[in-house]
């Protein structure tokens, strides 16, 4: 299992790496391809509860380290350095998404490969749909900016989904092979779920 | 519930404690120090992409590259025309430069830094560029290119630094625009468009006489970014209840950035 979380974990990070040379679809308002939540959720299906977490703490922080904003607010004497959207909120989104597919792994286990393909362009949307509301909340209250759902925006929410529900059982079978390479079966039961 | 369970949940909510409890410069060592672990791969990742591009470009048809091959022999002839004369002027000018101890043109120390990465994400406009505290570079630098500005540097690793775009909502510089006395603030907008993303100006005066094509630049005022830096054209103004309201087309290419220059400081 060990070794199977360590492929994931280098699987995430390169997908990371290749998403930054992926344009933005200009036939879908600009909408990013986003790669590594797909293998996430791979993980979030196959690996236990605990390595699920462990994953999720992960590419959350990859993620956050990556995209967060310290920014300068007000001005003159009373000015002050405030991270935009604290450091951590993008961890617990992956793990509780990830819980929710958790929730899928019986069917999973079952022969049910879909269930992957499906929730990974869900759940992808609903990572997208999170930061722009938090970002938008935020900004907000710092800027007195307020938010607005355009069509351009609901393509960039929904456009990173579309493109993970096409792009899902490619990651899927690439990564079940490497299960099977390291042999890692994550049909089977845990010890821990017979009692 | 399960004991492994029960562990990894506590151990996940302790991290996750440490992690929240970062503050503004525990954030930015965070992310300094990835930047620094990631920066090799995407500046190998940049090079392959160069490499593909210029073997695209490579592969074009016999008949164009013959048209191209008697067109490049006809501008080369023109330039080498232009050349001599410049060669002439540049004298004369070195001559009077000496004559009249004339300062340096160049008012700042600009050092050339290549694009290796664009951000991955929907909502934050940043690149990565492959120049770090090692060449010099702290944050809150300016970047610019030869057609105008670009952004501000925001995280420093030692070889590669992030830079915030002037697209971003979250990139502020004071402005003015030419021929008039109207000072204001531009940053992005979110969520805009995949093209050349607009930028918005705000805190005009409403009674503002602006036209399409007015260039604006940079005011120099908050001491990030020197002034009469070229940001880009007027699209369109508008009235608000407060305040004016302009719509800008960016000097410069956001998207299809690949070589920039950081401003170091004056000379």
């Amino acid at each position: 299992m060990i070794r199977f979380f360590l492929i994931l974990l280098f699987s995430a990070f390169g997908a990371l790496i290749v998403q930054h040379f992926i344009p933005a679809l200009p036939f879908l308002s600009g909408a990013r391809v986003l790669l590594m939540p797909l293998v996430f959720f791979f993980g979030a299906l196959t690996l236990p509860f605990g390595g699920m977490l462990a994953l999720a703490f992960a590419c959350g922080f990859m993620w956050d380290a990556l995209t967060v904003q310290v920014i300068e607010v007000g001005m003159g004497p009373s000015n002050a350095m405030v991270v935009e959207i604290g450091f951590g909120w993008s961890i617990l989104l992956y793990a509780m998404l990830g819980a929710v597919m958790s929730g899928f792994r019986p069917l999973f286990k079952r022969g049910r490969w879909e269930i992957h393909c499906l929730m990974s362009g869900i759940c992808t949307s609903l990572i997208v749909l999170s930061e722009f509301l938090l970002i938008s909340i935020r900004r907000a209250a710092l800027y007195n900016v307020p938010f607005e759902f355009n069509r351009d925006i609901w393509w960039r929410i929904g456009g990173p989904g579309l493109v993970a529900l096409v792009l899902a059982p490619v990651v899927f079978f690439f990564l079940k092979s490497l299960a099977t390479l390291v042999g890692y079966n994550p049909n089977e039961v845990e010890p821990e779920e017979e009692v | 519930m399960r004991r492994f369970t029960l562990f990894a949940l506590i151990v996940f909510a302790l991290a996750m404690g440490g992690v929240f409890t970062l503050g503004p410069s525990g954030t930015q060592r965070a992310q300094t120090q990835f930047l620094g672990v990631i920066a090799p791969f995407l500046e190998k990742g940049s090079d392959l992409e160069r490499k593909i591009t210029d073997i695209r470009r490579g592969l074009k048809k016999l008949e164009e590259l013959e048209t191209e091959n008697k067109q490049l022999a006809v501008s080369n002839k023109e330039l080498q025309a232009i050349n001599q004369t410049l060669r002439d002027l540049e004298v004369e000018n070195n001559r009077l430069r000496t004559a009249m101890h004339y300062r340096e043109r160049a008012a700042f120390q600009l050092i050339p830094a290549r694009v290796i990465a664009r951000d991955a994400s929907s909502w934050w406009n940043t690149i990565k560029i492959d120049r770090g505290s090692a060449d010099g570079l702290e944050s809150d630098m300016p970047v610019l290119t030869e057609s105008g500005l670009v952004g501000k540097t925001t995280v420093v690793a030692e070889h590669a630094a992030s830079v915030i775009l002037i697209s971003d909502e979250n990139c502020k510089v004071a402005s003015s625009i030419e021929g008039t006395r109207e000072q204001g603030i531009i940053s992005g907008e979110r969520g805009s468009g995949t093209s050349q993303p607009a930028l918005c100006m705000r805190f005009l005066s409403k009674t503002a006489n602006l036209q399409p094509g007015q260039k604006v630049y940079s005011s120099g005022v908050g001491g990030v970014y020197p002034a009469g830096v070229f940001i880009g054209a007027i699209k369109e103004f508008r009235i608000r209840e407060l305040d004016g309201y302009a719509t800008l087309l960016p000097a410069v290419d956001l998207t299809t950035l690949e070589d920039v220059f950081v401003v170091l400081g004056k000379k």
